[in-house]
């Protein structure tokens, strides 16, 4: 009893935490669907199905289109209720917050681009409403944001800064850092790390996102912890390829990532996996993008989107005091004809539960803010015509948990 | 100088196993995070059809290398001396008959046995890679084995399934002891059930003790499956653990992508129009079942209840076409045996494979019935180091 007596708000002991989806629209293989249904329906985890030991409640869906999913789920789920607004998604109806945890999923749905090309999905507005009935209901509970915080760098701030001042959970982020890994490794904790880079596919302010994290989640383990980042240069088109030619990141680093890739587009007709030449790269990917950057401690790092080439995600970096590239692929079991379901939204969703059990984020959010701002700062210098784009803005330091989060149980 | 190599293959067509083998020595494959050019060179071929879409004759010209008309041929590059330091047999694709079991007759023996009658007569033994299964049938398989071990040259059998990736990356502590095994597979008799059988036994093999051989066998059918998982014959824990591990689930996760417990949701036996459930009683007492279940799922994935250890699980992953980077994984255990002389992992596997597989199916033929297998009695050691890629 004197437990809760100091924790009033905490969940009973006996209890199972409620939680709230708020989302911007749920048909098949939307992000949405991939991590409500996990809370709902359960999901292959630690060599059993897994159904969470929280009960999700609520659901806020901004935009029921005509392959809608939810209002199948509500109906198979009726104890999971559709509100109208977040703030009653929150309340449950009521006047004061009734849940312990949200999750917030502003991933997929009609929103409008800017005129940089940036998808203007609703998360800072969704956070906001969030947050409102936290103010007005005297409490505050552990919030996962899917994906980047927001398109916006001074919104992302603000929903960051928000949460600190508010002294609730915040996690955010994609499934690259928790996923597989083949090989199944994890950078040594300190390692000094001199370059790293991600060859990955996609498009602007969507997987560029995923391959930063993929960076991010490695790198942030360096001795020193992160520092933040001081420019961001990016290379679309032509200028990709002089980069390359110019070296302006390393061709054995790029070689080694690619050497861990599962879906190496094959360079010549009748061979099913052949190392392409530069000329074959060329012709195969109509539209690189690479987002070059340095940190604050002067580690270089090159996320490269190479469509056509590969479809996955794939880490090298080279560390002082070891002959070749470290590298791996964070293997995510696409659901594009490779297989039927996205399971690297599971360690996502076992992360979230383990912040709604304990309210302490797995890993850092300052990993996500910082992914945010490169995401923003790569589109901004390829909208200022690919010139280098200053980021003392990005001066995030934080230290991540020597601890592992990456699925391999 | 580069080690010389002879293939022995039924076809070389986009995507056969002899394509995506070979042409790793043609071109290198990926290995340990690097683009690996092997120190061997191709230096003869046997190609046994040659069926439209043939590129035999494309990679002969560009890669400098003969076609030969007869294996004893290839081997001695035409001359009259055995004249490679290699040989790989690839015998998987092709047109050739089924068996009333419906196995089909890959002439792998009766290439092997050409092998061996060179190696005899020009006095000298190269080390042999045999792709996939030794034989269809075990007596030929056992003396594929046995004559290798006469005649002192190292033999390399067997799929890529034990030497792929897994997810989670677990290996089975050697020595552990094993209560029970389940594996699920799933797609066409005799290919995929060997993988899946051989996937079973590179983990089993590891169990206390060592590898004892097979005491008997059972494949049954249909509702049979399913009431031999009601009476407990196999367990649906272990099914559950394993299904755990597939990212392939079919029937509602097609339909709107949910997630779905498949064991406790009543869809197998509406998903799985066939299913085969082959059990095997190993000779020191472990049971172990296959379930092939097309339909439910188009990975394959194991489940073991371990003593000490609970519930081990995971999938072999079966990296998608083109690149089957999976097969690099089994190419690099070729290159490492020719480089040295010795099998990473003992041919024996692929044997007691063989075995079970064969006599699956002779039940299967004889009315379902349990069939005492005393023949194979296939008595081996794992090998002390995992040999599955995870570098």
């Amino acid at each position: 009893m004197g437990a809760t007596a100091a924790a009033p708000f905490a969940q009973k002991a006996a209890g199972r935490p409620k939680l709230a989806a708020i989302c911007t629209i749920y048909f098949r293989m939307s992000h949405a669907q991939h991590i409500v249904d996990r809370f709902l329906d359960g999901y292959g985890w630690n060599g059993t199905h897994h159904h969470p030991p929280m009960d999700l409640v609520s659901l806020y869906v901004d935009q029921i289109g005509k392959d809608d999913l939810s209002r199948e789920r509500a109906a198979r789920h009726p104890e999971m209720k559709m509100y109208p607004t977040i703030a009653e998604a929150l309340t449950l109806g009521g006047t004061k917050l009734a849940v312990d945890g949200v999750v917030l999923v502003g991933e997929h749905g009609h929103y409008p681009r800017n005129d940089r090309g940036q998808t203007q999905y609703p998360r800072y507005e969704f956070f906001q409403q969030i947050t409102q009935v936290f103010r007005e209901s005297g409490r505050p509970v552990p919030v996962f944001s899917d994906k980047h915080l927001s398109w916006n760098w001074d919104w992302a701030k603000e929903m960051y800064q928000t949460a600190r001042s508010m002294d609730f959970a915040l996690m955010a982020g994609s499934s690259l850092p928790v996923t597989w890994r083949t090989p199944s490794l994890e950078m040594p904790w300190g390692a000094k790390i001199r370059e790293a880079l991600c060859v990955c596919y996609g498009g602007v302010d969507s997987y560029d996102f995923h391959g930063l994290e993929t960076i991010q989640c490695m790198v942030e383990r360096r001795r020193g912890g992160e520092t933040g980042v001081k420019w961001v240069q990016a290379y679309r088109g032509d200028n990709f390829w002089k980069a390359y030619q110019e070296s302006a990141w390393p061709h054995d680093l790029m070689e080694a990532a690619l050497c861990r890739s599962h879906t190496l587009t094959p360079a010549r007709p009748g061979f099913n996996d052949v190392f392409p030449a530069l000329d074959d790269m060329r012709r195969l990917v109509q539209d690189p993008v690479a987002y070059c950057y340095e940190h604050e401690d002067g580690l270089k790092c090159t996320m490269l989107l190479m469509s056509g080439l590969v479809k996955d995600f794939n880490f090298a970096a080279r560390l002082e005091g070891r002959r070749e590239p470290f590298s791996t692929q964070m293997y995510l079991p696409m659901p594009d004809g490779r297989t039927t379901l996205a399971n690297f939204f599971s360690p996502l969703v076992n992360n979230m539960e383990q912040m709604f059990l304990t309210r302490k984020p797995t890993y850092p959010v300052e990993r996500t803010l910082l992914t945010t701002g490169l995401t923003a700062a790569g589109v901004e210098s390829l909208y200022r015509k690919q010139e280098r784009f200053e980021t003392p803005h990005l001066g995030i330091r934080y230290q991540p948990s020597k601890e592992s989060t990456f699925w391999r149980t | 100088m580069p080690k010389r190599i002879a293939v022995i293959t039924t076809v070389y067509r986009y995507l056969t196993h002899a394509q995506h083998e070979v042409d790793r020595i043609l071109v290198g494959y990926p290995h340990n995070g690097q683009w690996h050019r092997p120190d061997m060179k191709v230096v003869s071929l046997y190609v046994d059809q040659k069926p439209e879409g043939d590129l035999s004759a494309a990679r002969t010209s560009e890669f400098g290398f003969q076609v030969y008309p007869s294996i004893a041929a290839a081997l001695r590059c035409g001359g009259d001396k055995l004249a490679v330091d290699a040989i790989m047999i690839v015998g998987e694709h092709g047109d050739y008959p089924r068996n009333e079991k419906g196995q089909i007759l890959y002439p792998r023996y009766e290439w092997f046995k050409q092998c061996v009658e060179v190696f005899e007569k020009d006095g000298r033994a190269v080390p042999v890679f045999n792709d996939k299964n030794l034989s269809y049938s075990f007596a030929k398989a056992k003396w594929m084995v046995e004559t290798a071990k006469r005649l002192g040259f190292p033999v390399l059998a067997g799929s890529s399934l034990p030497v792929t990736w897994r997810l989670p990356d677990i290996e089975l502590p050697l020595g552990c002891e094993i209560e029970e095994a389940l594996m699920v597979g799933e797609g066409e008799s005799d290919a995929m059930d060997y993988h899946a059988l051989e996937a079973l036994q590179c983990m089993v093999e590891r169990r206390k003790g060592g590898e004892t051989g097979i005491k008997a066998v059972q494949l049954v059918e249909n509702d049979e499956v399913w009431n031999a998982g009601d009476a407990g014959r196999w367990s649906k824990e272990l099914l559950t653990a394993a299904l755990s591990r597939s990212d392939t689930p079919q029937g509602m996760t097609v339909t709107d992508g949910r997630t779905q417990d498949l064991v406790h949701n009543g869809e197998l036996p509406r998903l799985v129009k066939n299913p085969w459930a082959y059990f095997i009683e190993y000779a020191d007492g472990l049971k172990a079942t296959l379930l092939m279940l097309t339909g439910a799922v188009t990975d394959f994935n194991f489940a073991a209840r371990v003593k000490g250890s609970g519930i081990q699980s995971t999938q072999f992953l079966l990296t998608p076409e083109p690149n089957v980077t999976y097969s690099a994984c089994l190419i690099g255990k070729v290159e490492e045996m020719f480089a040295t002389r010795k099998a990473p992992y003992p041919a024996e596997r692929t044997l007691i494979v063989s075995g079970i597989l064969e006599s699956c199916l002779t039940s299967r033929v004889q009315n379902h019935q349990r069939l005492e297998t005393p023949h194979v009695k296939v008595q081996y050691q794992a090998p002390v180091q995992s040999q599955h890629c995870r570098t």
